[in-house]
C-alpha cells in the first residue's frame, strides 16, 4: 500500500512537473510570438521607417518634416512608448532621386525592416513605388506629398498625411474670392515646371470655373535668381488674385518683384509656402499681401491644447525655430498619426494587423494643430479642412485668418 | 518688355561676370578648371548670414568681414587642398574640387542646419521708374558693385606690382620661379581672389531669393560664362556672364522658363564648334 502510494506521489509529481514545464514552455513560446523582427518588431522595439529628401533640392523643407516626425516619438518613448516599447525611427535620406528611394524602400521592407513607412516626399518615387507599396506588405501611413497614382482607388496601404493640392485650390480660392469680392475672378497660377504645378493650376481652375472665373498659368524655373519676364505677364493679366506653388524661393521672387513694381495683389502660397523665412525674406510691405493656406497651424499661432506641447516640446529640444515651421507641424501630426496607428493595433503588432487596424478606419485628434480627420474603408484622404494664415511682423508670429469651421465650406 | 528684360538680364549678368570673373582668375593663374566655384557662392551667403544674422556685426564690419573670410577660406583650400597636388594630372584635381564642393556643401548643411536662411542688409531694396523702364534698387546695387569690383580687379592686376607678378606667375610658372616669384603665393592670393569675387556673387544672390545650398545652381552658371567669353580671359568672363544673363532673361521671356538653360548651352555649343577658345579668349599656338 506504502509502495503505491509512493508510486502514485511519483506519478503526481511528474504530472505536475510536466505541466509546470508545459506551462513554462508555452510562455516562452509566447513571448517569442509577441517578437516579428522580419516586420520590425522586437521585444523592447517597434522600428518605423522614414523617406524623404534629407540631403537634396527639397531637403530645407523635408528634413524639418523628419524632425517634427522624429520630436513625435521622442517624447512618445519618454512617455514609456507604446505598450512599452519604444519606437524606433529609421529615417532613409532619397536625396529627392526616385532611384535612391526604391533602395531605400527595399531596404525598409526587407532588410532592416519597419512595421510602416511614413514620408514618401518625392512624388515621381510615388509612382514608380504605387504599384510594389499597394501589392505590398508594408503601410505607407502619412504621406508628405499626395499623387493620384500612389492614392487612387483608395487602398488599404496608402493613407495621405498633408493637406492635399485640390483642397489648397478650393479653400484658397473661396476664401479670397470672397474676401477680394471679385464675382467672377480671373486667377493667376505662379508655379515652378513640374507635374504637380500642372495639377495644382488644374485644381484652381477647376475652382475659380466654379465661380464663373478664368485662371492662367506663369511658369517659373525652380532655381530661378530672376523672374522679370514671368511677372511683366502677370501684371498685364491684371488677376483678382495670385496663387503661387513651388518652392520658398518661387514665393520669395514673386512677391519682392511685384513689390519692387508696386503692385499690391493680393496672394496665397501653397502649404509648403508657409515658412517664416519666406516672410522674413519678402518684407512686411510685400508679406501685407501673402498668405498661405494650410491644413496645419504653425506653432504660436494659437493657443490649443495640441499647439501648446508642440511648441513647448519643440523648445524642449532645441529645436524652437522650427516650430513655426508648418513642415515641423505636419511631421509631428503625421507621428500623432502614426503612434495612433500603433497604439489602435494593440500589444502584439505586425504588419498584418496594423493593415487590419487602419482599413478599418480611425480618426486622428491633434489637438488644434489640424481640424481632426478621419480615415474610412473608402477614403484615406487625409487633412481636408484647411484655414489661412499670414504672418505678424510686429509679434513675428503667424496670424490666422478664422477657424477651421469658417473654411469647412470650401471643401466640402 | 523688351527693355525691361534686358535690363533685368544684364543686371543679373552682372553678378554671373562676377563669379565668373573669379572663376577665370583662379583658372588663369593655375590651370584648375574649379567646379567648387558655385558652391564657394553659397559660402558667400553664409558667411554674411554668420555676420549680419547670427554675429550681429554692423553693416561694414560685416562686409569686411565676409571679404576677409571669404580669402582666407580660399587662400587656405589652396594651400593644403590643390598645392599638394601640383604636377598631377588635371583630372585628379577637376575631382578634388568636386570633392571641396561636396564638403563644403555638407559641411554647411550640418553647421546651419537644414531651414534656409533670410539675408537682410541695409542694402537698397524697392525700384523706381526711369525712361519707362522699372529699376529694381536691388538689382541696380548688385551690378554697380560688380562692375565696380570688375574695374578694382582690373586696376589691380594691370598696375599694381603684386597685379603683375600674378599675370608673370600665370603666364608661365616655370619663368616665375626662375625670376625668383614666389610662385605658391601668388596662387594662393588668386584662390583667395576668386573665393571672393563669388563671395560678394554669393551675398547678391542670397538676398535676391533665399541663402540655401540650392544657390550653388546659380553659380554654376559661371562655368558657361567663362567659356564663352574666353577661360584665360578676364574681361571675357565679364562679358560671358552679360550674355548668359540676357541669353537667360530672353528665353524666360520669349519662349519659356525652362528655355533658358537651353539657350545658354545652345550659345556654348555653338562657341565651342565655332571659336573655341572663346570670345575674347586667346588662341593657343603650340611649335611642334
Amino acid at each position: 500500500m506504502e509502495q503505491h502510494k509512493g508510486k502514485l506521489e511519483i506519478a503526481r509529481r511528474a504530472a505536475l512537473g510536466l505541466a509546470v514545464a508545459a506551462a513554462v514552455g508555452y510562455g516562452v513560446g509566447s513571448v517569442k510570438a509577441q517578437e516579428s523582427p522580419a516586420d520590425g518588431v522586437t521585444k523592447d522595439r517597434i522600428d518605423w521607417g522614414l523617406l524623404m529628401d534629407m540631403s537634396g533640392p527639397t531637403s530645407a523643407s523635408q528634413s524639418i518634416w523628419v524632425a517634427g516626425f522624429q520630436d513625435y516619438m521622442k517624447k512618445v518613448n519618454e512617455g514609456g512608448g507604446i505598450f512599452g516599447r519604444k519606437v524606433n525611427v529609421l529615417a532613409e535620406d532619397n536625396r529627392f532621386n526616385a532611384a535612391t528611394d526604391k533602395i531605400a524602400f527595399e531596404k525598409l521592407v526587407g532588410q532592416t525592416p519597419v512595421i510602416a513607412i511614413s514620408g514618401m516626399g518625392t512624388s515621381a518615387s510615388q509612382v514608380a513605388l504605387a504599384p510594389t507599396i499597394k501589392a505590398g506588405k508594408v503601410p505607407i501611413v502619412g504621406t508628405y506629398t499626395s499623387t493620384s497614382a500612389l492614392s487612387e482607388p483608395v487602398t488599404p496601404m496608402v493613407y495621405n498625411g498633408f493637406c492635399g493640392y485640390k483642397q489648397m485650390a478650393q479653400a484658397g480660392v473661396g476664401y479670397l474670392a470672397e474676401k477680394t469680392g471679385a464675382k467672377a475672378p480671373k486667377v493667376v497660377t505662379v508655379a515652378i515646371e513640374s507635374a504637380g504645378g500642372k495639377e495644382y493650376h488644374d485644381y484652381v481652375a477647376e475652382a475659380v470655373g466654379k465661380l464663373g472665373g478664368t485662371a492662367q498659368l506663369i511658369s517659373v524655373k525652380v532655381t530661378a535668381a530672376d523672374i522679370t519676364p514671368q511677372i511683366l505677364e502677370l501684371m498685364a493679366a491684371k488677376p483678382d488674385f495670385i496663387t503661387i506653388y513651388g518652392v520658398a524661393n518661387t514665393s520669395i521672387l514673386t512677391m519682392k518683384a511685384l513689390g519692387q513694381y508696386g503692385a499690391k495683389i493680393p496672394a496665397f502660397g501653397i502649404t509648403y509656402l508657409g515658412a517664416p523665412q519666406i516672410f522674413k525674406a519678402i518684407g512686411p510691405e510685400a508679406g501685407a499681401n501673402y498668405n498661405f493656406i494650410s491644413c496645419f497651424t504653425p506653432g504660436g499661432a494659437d493657443a490649443s491644447a495640441g499647439n501648446a506641447e508642440m511648441s513647448a516640446y519643440a523648445d524642449k529640444v532645441g529645436r524652437g525655430a522650427m516650430k513655426e515651421d508648418i513642415n515641423y507641424v505636419a511631421g509631428w501630426v503625421v507621428g500623432q498619426m502614426a503612434a495612433e496607428a500603433l497604439q489602435r493595433t494593440g500589444d502584439n503588432p505586425t504588419r498584418a494587423k496594423l493593415v487590419e487596424t487602419l482599413s478599418k478606419g480611425f480618426t486622428v485628434d491633434s489637438k488644434g494643430l489640424a481640424a481632426p480627420f478621419t480615415y474610412t474603408p473608402t477614403n484615406n484622404t487625409g487633412p481636408v479642412v484647411f484655414k489661412m494664415f499670414g504672418y505678424d511682423y510686429a509679434t513675428n508670429k503667424f496670424k490666422a485668418f478664422g477657424e477651421y469651421a469658417d473654411y469647412a465650406k470650401y471643401t466640402k | 518688355m523688351f527693355q525691361q528684360v534686358l535690363f533685368s538680364g544684364m543686371a543679373l549678368g552682372s553678378i554671373y561676370g562676377l563669379v565668373a570673373l573669379g572663376f577665370a582668375v583662379i583658372f588663369k593663374a593655375t590651370e584648375v578648371f574649379n567646379f567648387a566655384q558655385g558652391m564657394f557662392v553659397v559660402c558667400g551667403a553664409y558667411l554674411a548670414v554668420t555676420a549680419i544674422a547670427i554675429l550681429d556685426l554692423p553693416f561694414p564690419v560685416a562686409v569686411l568681414f565676409v571679404l576677409v573670410m571669404a580669402a582666407l577660406i580660399g587662400a587656405v583650400i589652396q594651400s593644403t587642398l590643390i598645392q599638394p597636388l601640383a604636377g598631377r594630372p588635371i583630372l585628379a584635381v577637376i575631382m578634388l574640387t568636386i570633392a571641396i564642393s561636396i564638403v563644403l556643401r555638407a559641411g554647411i548643411e550640418i553647421a546651419y542646419g537644414p531651414p534656409a536662411r533670410t539675408l537682410t542688409t541695409p542694402m537698397p531694396s524697392g525700384g523706381f521708374a526711369f525712361m519707362g523702364l522699372m529699376i529694381s534698387k536691388l538689382h541696380l546695387t548688385a551690378a554697380l558693385v560688380s562692375w565696380a569690383c570688375v574695374i578694382l580687379f582690373g586696376l589691380f592686376f594691370r598696375y599694381t606690382s603684386i597685379g603683375l607678378l600674378m599675370r608673370a606667375t600665370a603666364d608661365s610658372h616655370e619663368a616665375a620661379t626662375i625670376s625668383g616669384i614666389r610662385v605658391n603665393t601668388m596662387n594662393r592670393l588668386a584662390w583667395g581672389i576668386g573665393f571672393t569675387l563669388a563671395a560678394i556673387g554669393g551675398v547678391f544672390l542670397g538676398q535676391l531669393q533665399i541663402v540655401s545650398t540650392e544657390l550653388e545652381s546659380i553659380g554654376l552658371l559661371a562655368l558657361p560664362a567663362v567659356v564663352i567669353g574666353g577661360m584665360q580671359s578676364i574681361p571675357g568672363a565679364v562679358l560671358g556672364g552679360l550674355l548668359v544673363g540676357v541669353i537667360e532673361q530672353l528665353a524666360a521671356a520669349y519662349i519659356s522658363p525652362k528655355a533658358s538653360d537651353v539657350a545658354i548651352y545652345v550659345l556654348l555649343l555653338a562657341i565651342l564648334m565655332v571659336r573655341p577658345w572663346g570670345l575674347l579668349g586667346q588662341r593657343g599656338i603650340n611649335r611642334v
